[in-house]
């Protein structure tokens, strides 16, 4: 499977489509924290600059302020990186958005270590299981700019808090304009019978990297986009799985408390099946190349490819 | 009641007589939960008497009436004075004030927007009520409205660096509908104020992020009104009155004792602070 290069980050696809429906729809009101140059929310300031509140270097105040402009239920857009969105002004985003659960929507860029030139201070891997857990909160990771503009529209049509995991550079595009996205969809990007790999992000491209050097090798697996983090398509996977027996996780995130520790105990509770996963493993990565960094760091397609024919000897024992 | 037709010595009157039933209610509620922070709520009893039963420009009836004065007690653990102003107000009917931190509450440890009448937004972790507090303002000015906001601080919460953030950003956006009280009792849970973590001069540091600092007697009723007054009439800068108080003000046995921040009193205490409440002239030391 051929893919074609981005042109544009889905940060910034997500920005555009965000500057596109200010004009559709004129109430919802974006909040920056003075990197609107980087999460491109800059575009919707210089659009409508009324409706564009730039916070300065302060999280927590940009948080907490955001959930008084929406006490009364107006949708506001919370622009920061990952790591700062969810780590400076967690309690915020917990105490006063999500427990009164209030029309939040959060623009989360540099998601898992796509930003791995920039270091671990940037790379948000823990953001999926910080933000999963908080009840009233919706989470999705559009794997592509396409994924990306149609899950504003989704974050936004969505009541309550919605946290959308974006990521710092290009890289290629998976869906076309007929693509649609849904809460709690996911997309299966490829069938196959032996093992089913789900994934979100980044690492949907390294799954499919990896589909087509084991399909060399006779092995065939089924790619599960889990867009949708929470909730999720518990349909779509047990069908898979049912088809399968063997699930892999993997996921530019840590291990613990992703997406990974979230389908395990599904499986435990529903359809117990051969089972791992894939994720940083209880560490943090460090600078560097992006794909050196999930090379290292054992979520490339060089992993999964390994993985899956684990599963496939440990099935057919 | 209809204040035009008053005096301010007529209002001052009637709300030292409201206070009393604030406090009384107060020490009611804590007596009967055996659990809250009586200090905090009657330090702040007699500016949450003046904003509810005189300058609040509310509708009991219907609380999310959209042009109202928006109010936050960013110290949420004083929310038994904020109880007891809305039942007065028949936000919610008086009997509710027994079930104060009980299971399945409307009133609820700390407050809840989702579960009270008349909370406008949750609080209870310190520190993010002025940032709730500058949210709101832009709101108010975004539909171009002149309702105002009104945030009581304490005045240990304000060693919350957050607070500066919020400070910061008001007066970035010029935020004259936006009034912080900070209730200065000059304890907080661990001690004095100005040995836990000294703040003073806190109206300095509020005139430095260019606020509008008005300073008054927190008891002393008609300086209250004079200067909630004047704070409306302040245009393009955020306004802050620091009301000096005593923690525990109106109960000899409480005022300026720090055990008394998150405390419930006895029988015998409760009956002594009863007592006093409803002997007190109120008149201020």
């Amino acid at each position: 499977m051929k893919l074609s290069k981005a042109d544009i980050a889905t940060r910034q696809a997500f920005s555009e489509r965000m500057l596109e429906y200010g004009a559709i729809d004129k109430d919802f009101v974006v909040f920056e924290a003075d990197i609107g140059y980087s999460t491109f929310s800059y575009l919707f300031g210089d659009a409508y600059p009324e409706r564009y509140f730039n916070m300065g270097i302060a999280e927590s105040n940009t948080m907490a302020a955001a959930a008084g402009m929406a006490a009364d239920g107006r949708t506001v857009i919370v622009c920061s990186y990952g790591v700062f969105i969810t780590m400076r002004a967690f309690e915020a985003m917990r105490t006063f958005i999500c427990y009164p659960n209030l029309n939040v929507k959060f623009l989360s860029s540099h998601g898992g270590v796509t930003p791995a030139i920039d270091g671990v201070t940037h790379q948000a891997t823990e953001d999926i299981g910080i933000t999963t857990l908080l009840p009233n909160m919706k989470v999705l990771v559009p794997a592509d700019t396409e994924a990306a503009k149609k899950m504003f529209d989704v974050a936004v049509k969505t009541p309550g808090p919605v946290f959308v995991r974006l990521m710092r550079d290009p890289l290629f595009n998976i869906y076309s304009k007929e693509d649609t996205f849904e809460l709690k969809g996911s997309k299966i990007i490829r069938e196959g019978k032996d093992v089913t790999v789900v994934t979100y992000g980044d690492i949907v491209f390294q799954a499919l990297e990896a589909a087509d050097e084991l399909e060399k090798e006779n092995v065939s697996i089924e790619i599960i986009d889990m867009y949708s983090i929470k909730p999720f398509d518990k349909k779509n996977l047990l069908n898979s799985i049912s088809k399968t027996e063997a699930l892999l996780v993997v996921e530019d995130h840590q291990k613990r408390n992703g997406l990974g520790y979230e389908l395990s105990n599904f499986c435990i509770k529903n359809k117990p099946v051969i089972f791992d996963n894939l994720g940083l493993n209880d560490t943090f990565a460090e600078s560097g190349n992006y794909y050196k960094v999930i090379d290292k760091y054992g979520i490339s397609k060089k992993h999964i490819l390994n993985k899956t024919k684990e599963l496939v000897s440990k099935k057919r024992k | 009641m209809d204040k035009k037709s008053q005096n301010i010595e007529e209002r001052v009157q009637y709300l030292k007589e409201k206070a009393k039933e604030v406090r009384k209610n107060i020490i009611d509620m804590i007596f009967t939960a055996q659990s809250g922070h009586p200090g905090g709520a009657l330090s702040a009893a007699d500016v949450m008497t003046a904003l509810y039963f005189d300058i609040l420009k509310i509708d009991p009836k219907n609380p999310r009436w959209p042009d109202r004065d928006r109010f936050i007690l960013s110290k949420g653990h004083a929310c038994p004075v904020w109880y007891s102003c809305l039942a007065m107000r028949g936000y919610f009917p008086m009997k509710e004030l027994k079930t104060l931190r009980k299971f399945e509450s409307i009133l609820q440890g700390h407050p809840d927007m989702l579960k009270t009448p008349g909370v406008d937004i949750t609080t209870g972790s310190l520190g993010h009520g002025l940032s709730l507090g500058v949210g709101m303002a832009l709101e108010g000015k975004l539909v171009k409205k002149n309702y105002h906001i009104y945030v009581i601080l304490g005045d240990g919460e304000i060693n919350e660096g957050q607070i500066w953030e919020a400070a910061a950003s008001a007066s970035k956006y010029e935020l004259d509908n936006l009034i912080a009280i900070v209730d200065k009792n000059k304890l907080q849970m661990d001690g004095l104020t100005n040995k836990v973590m000294p703040m003073d001069p806190i109206d300095e540091k509020f005139k430095a992020f260019n606020w509008h600092v008005i300073t008054i007697n927190g008891h002393n009723m008609k300086a209250i009104l004079i200067a909630l007054e004047k704070a409306k009439k302040i245009k393009s800068k955020p306004v802050c009155i620091i009301a000096n108080t005593v923690k525990g003000k109106g109960v000899s046995f409480m005022e300026n004792i720090r055990e008394w921040h998150g405390k419930a009193p006895n029988k015998q205490e409760y009956k002594k602070a009863i007592r006093e409440i409803e002997g007190s002239n109120n008149e201020v030391k």
